[in-house]
């Protein structure tokens, strides 16, 4: 079997791609109006809801970005993982009842939709919908550039496509991606993540299973190896220290909530009560399919601090570098086609949003009407979209080769900052105000452009997210208290009393 | 009460910051966020843990606990007011309390390898890093316990569903 080892693995994905196009086709017929492509006409049930949540929570970021995290840090970034349990149910708690409720009564479609009818204000839609685009954009191209790099890595083991092009991988990977998304819209994206959460589980438990076995005296000795070698970085705040731990758990935790890919989704559900069933269900995916991220990378770094391996060029190559030393090709065809999976489902749920923002919110925010035929931009939106993320992808690429894993946070936390305080704490608390969401909005924004692109450094490893967070949270109360109370739309007004 | 509920929760928000700033202003060693690999390309070290708890540990343990209490608070704050029940309160201050203790493992058992040197072992983890990961996992779960086990009681009664299916209709009788 070992002979055979790229034919495997080409041949995984090769079936999985296979798999989303057919998909992709079988949803076409499905998707008949504006309504069916953005939210699936709120018609899903509690099972695919809930692979939907989990595998849009996580992406190629997970698969790529997380193992290379362990692998440079050390535990540090377990904090983004183990928080996952409390993040889940913070966020339902917050978002899913009212969410699910608001879409129905008037109709949304989008996450700046809710925000209009929240706050009664377009600009209020405006400023969340340019941050959505903003946002997306950054994120897909992370996830393209991701997707691209693992394909070009596959295919230059191979003779026929061993002198291929990072474009030449981007504009291959992307198209599948493209096509499910334009033809079958958000309900495609859905039917495509539970084949995609499903695959991902699979992968996540082989390779907990595979990581074990990789030394002879299984986790503990990888754990006594990166402990001998440099004890915080096995100890509870790793090489990154406390404070960077800590932030990452307010922002990957807290921050769940705000984000506007996985909070989306809760509004597709068939029954509010079918809640009750999606949050465990979606906890187990995630956790079952995380286990990758922790196993992979602390394995890998004591691979190569106790000199089983050579030091890896990137923290990045971790996931792949494992695979080809400890996974039989079978399963390095699995864990490819589940890390094609988790880039995918979280890519087709940006390119919905992104669309969503583009040619339904920022159209009625300005002109205070949608365009004409939504069904029919809204794919060549999509299409539009995914060409300029994959632009924006080789530019960064080219021009900086920064972690992946950092652009993906970097992403996250601008949603979190912007979007949590006036998405999650808005729909709970009626004195929220316009003002209020604006300045929230606006200040995290802000922060996080800046940081990022002035390449700002804070001290103690305190991220430029969350200091976007922890201002954007003291402005939304600040200012909400300082303007006067909201006088709220009545069925708003009687929905947040329910 | 949500006023009340809310000053409190703008108040750990507040102090939040105040910490965030605190830390911010520490005087920081060489080491405050990992340092390169001696040998290791790539690969960062935490070097001496002592060292960079001295300065910030204590506001960095605060600033946790407050997230922590901010989280239950806002769940409490999703919950209708009339259905905060003693019973819900007291489930909510269980799961606080089951996270605190649980923070405090975390900081206390790694403060304890600093001093020692030495560390007990938990399915495949040094102790502290064991409660991380197990620990905040569990007490996650119990959140979502309480979501899921209680969720006709505190989140989405049947007479939620009957109001909810009232003003749905009330609401398009008053678009027509």
């Amino acid at each position: 079997m070992e002979a055979f080892r790229q034919e495997i693995i080409l041949g995984a994905i090769v079936l999985y791609m296979a798999l989303c196009v057919t998909i992709g086709l079988w949803s076409m017929g499905r998707t008949r109006n504006a309504g069916d492509f953005f939210i699936a006409g709120r018609s899903l049930g509690p099972i695919v809801v809930s692979l939907a949540v989990f595998a849009s929570t996580l992406s190629g970021f997970g698969f790529v970005g997380g193992p290379g995290l362990v692998y440079s840090v050390g535990v540090s970034s377990f904090w983004m993982v183990v928080i996952s349990a409390t993040a889940f149910g913070l966020g339902f708690f917050l978002v899913a009842k009212r969410i699910r409720m608001i879409a129905e009564l008037r109709g949304c479609m989008s996450i700046p939709d809710v925000i209009a009818a929240r706050y009664g204000s377009e600009l209020a839609r405006l400023l969340v919908a340019i941050t959505i685009v903003l946002g997306v954009l950054g994120y897909l191209a992370t996830q393209i550039l991701a997707m691209s790099v693992v394909m070009q890595a596959i295919l230059a083991d191979t003779e026929m496509f061993a002198d291929i092009s990072l474009l030449g991988c981007v504009v291959l990977s992307s198209t599948v991606l493209v096509f499910y998304c334009v033809t079958g819209g958000v309900i495609a994206s859905v039917y495509t993540d539970v084949l995609q959460g499903l695959v991902m589980m699979v992968a996540g438990f082989l390779i907990l299973i595979t990581a074990m076995q990789a030394f002879d005296g299984g986790l503990r000795e990888a754990s006594e190896i990166v402990l001998a070698d440099d004890s915080e970085s096995m100890m509870p705040f790793g090489a990154a220290g406390i404070v960077t731990s800590v932030g990452w758990f307010f922002v990957f935790g807290i921050g769940l909530a705000g984000q506007p890919h996985i909070v989306t989704k809760m509004m597709m559900n068939k029954k509010l009560a079918d809640n009750r069933a999606v949050l465990p269900l979606s906890l187990l995916g995630y956790i079952v399919s995380a286990l990758l991220w922790i196993s992979i990378g602390l394995v890998m770094r004591a691979a190569v601090v106790g000199g089983g391996a050579e030091p890896l060029a990137q923290p990045d190559d971790a996931a792949s570098t494992f695979l080809a030393m400890f996974a039989n090709p079978l399963l390095a065809g699995i864990v490819f086609a589940a890390l094609f999976a988790a880039i995918m489902s979280t890519s087709d749920a940006f390119l919905n949003i992104g669309a969503a923002a583009i040619i339904h919110d920022i159209p009625r925010a300005l002109r205070n009407r949608p365009v004409n035929n939504e069904l029919f931009w809204a794919r060549v939106v999509t299409v539009i979209l995914a060409v300029v993320a994959a632009g924006f992808a080789l530019f960064s690429y080219y021009r900086d080769a920064t972690l992946v894993a950092l652009l993906g946070a970097f992403g996250w936390s601008t949603f979190a900052a912007s979007l949590f305080p006036v998405l999650a704490i808005g729909l709970n608390w009626k004195r929220a105000t316009t003002a209020g969401a604006v300045a929230a909005v606006t200040s995290a924004l802000l922060i996080n452009f800046v940081v990022q692109l002035a390449g700002i450094t804070l001290p103690w490893g305190i991220s430029g997210g969350l200091a976007a967070f922890v201002t954007s949270l003291v402005l939304f109360f600040a200012v909400s208290f300082a303007t006067p109370q909201p006088k709220l739309a009545w069925d708003i007004d009687r929905m947040m009393d329910i | 009460m949500d006023r009340t509920l809310v000053a409190v929760i703008f108040a750990v928000v507040l102090a939040m910051a105040a910490l965030l700033l605190l830390i911010g202003f520490a005087e920081a060693p060489a080491n405050a966020a990992g340092v390169s690999h001696a040998e290791i390309a790539a690969m960062q070290a935490g070097g001496d843990g002592a060292a960079r708890l001295e300065a910030v540990g204590g506001y960095a343990f605060a600033f946790h606990s407050l997230l922590l209490l901010f989280t239950i608070l806002l769940c409490v704050l999703s919950v209708n007011r009339a259905k905060r029940t003693s019973v819900f309160l007291g489930w909510m201050a269980l799961t606080f309390a089951v996270n605190m203790l649980i923070w405090r493992q975390i900081y206390w058992q790694h403060q304890v390898f600093l001093e020692s040197g030495e560390t007990g072992w938990l399915l495949g983890f040094p102790t502290a890093t064991a409660w991380q990961i197990y620990g905040i996992w569990f007490a996650g779960v119990l959140l979502i316990a309480v979501y899921s086990a209680g969720f006709r009681r505190y989140v989405l009664s049947e007479e939620d569903e009957r109001r909810f299916e009232e003003l749905l209709q009330e609401f398009r009788e008053s678009r027509e």
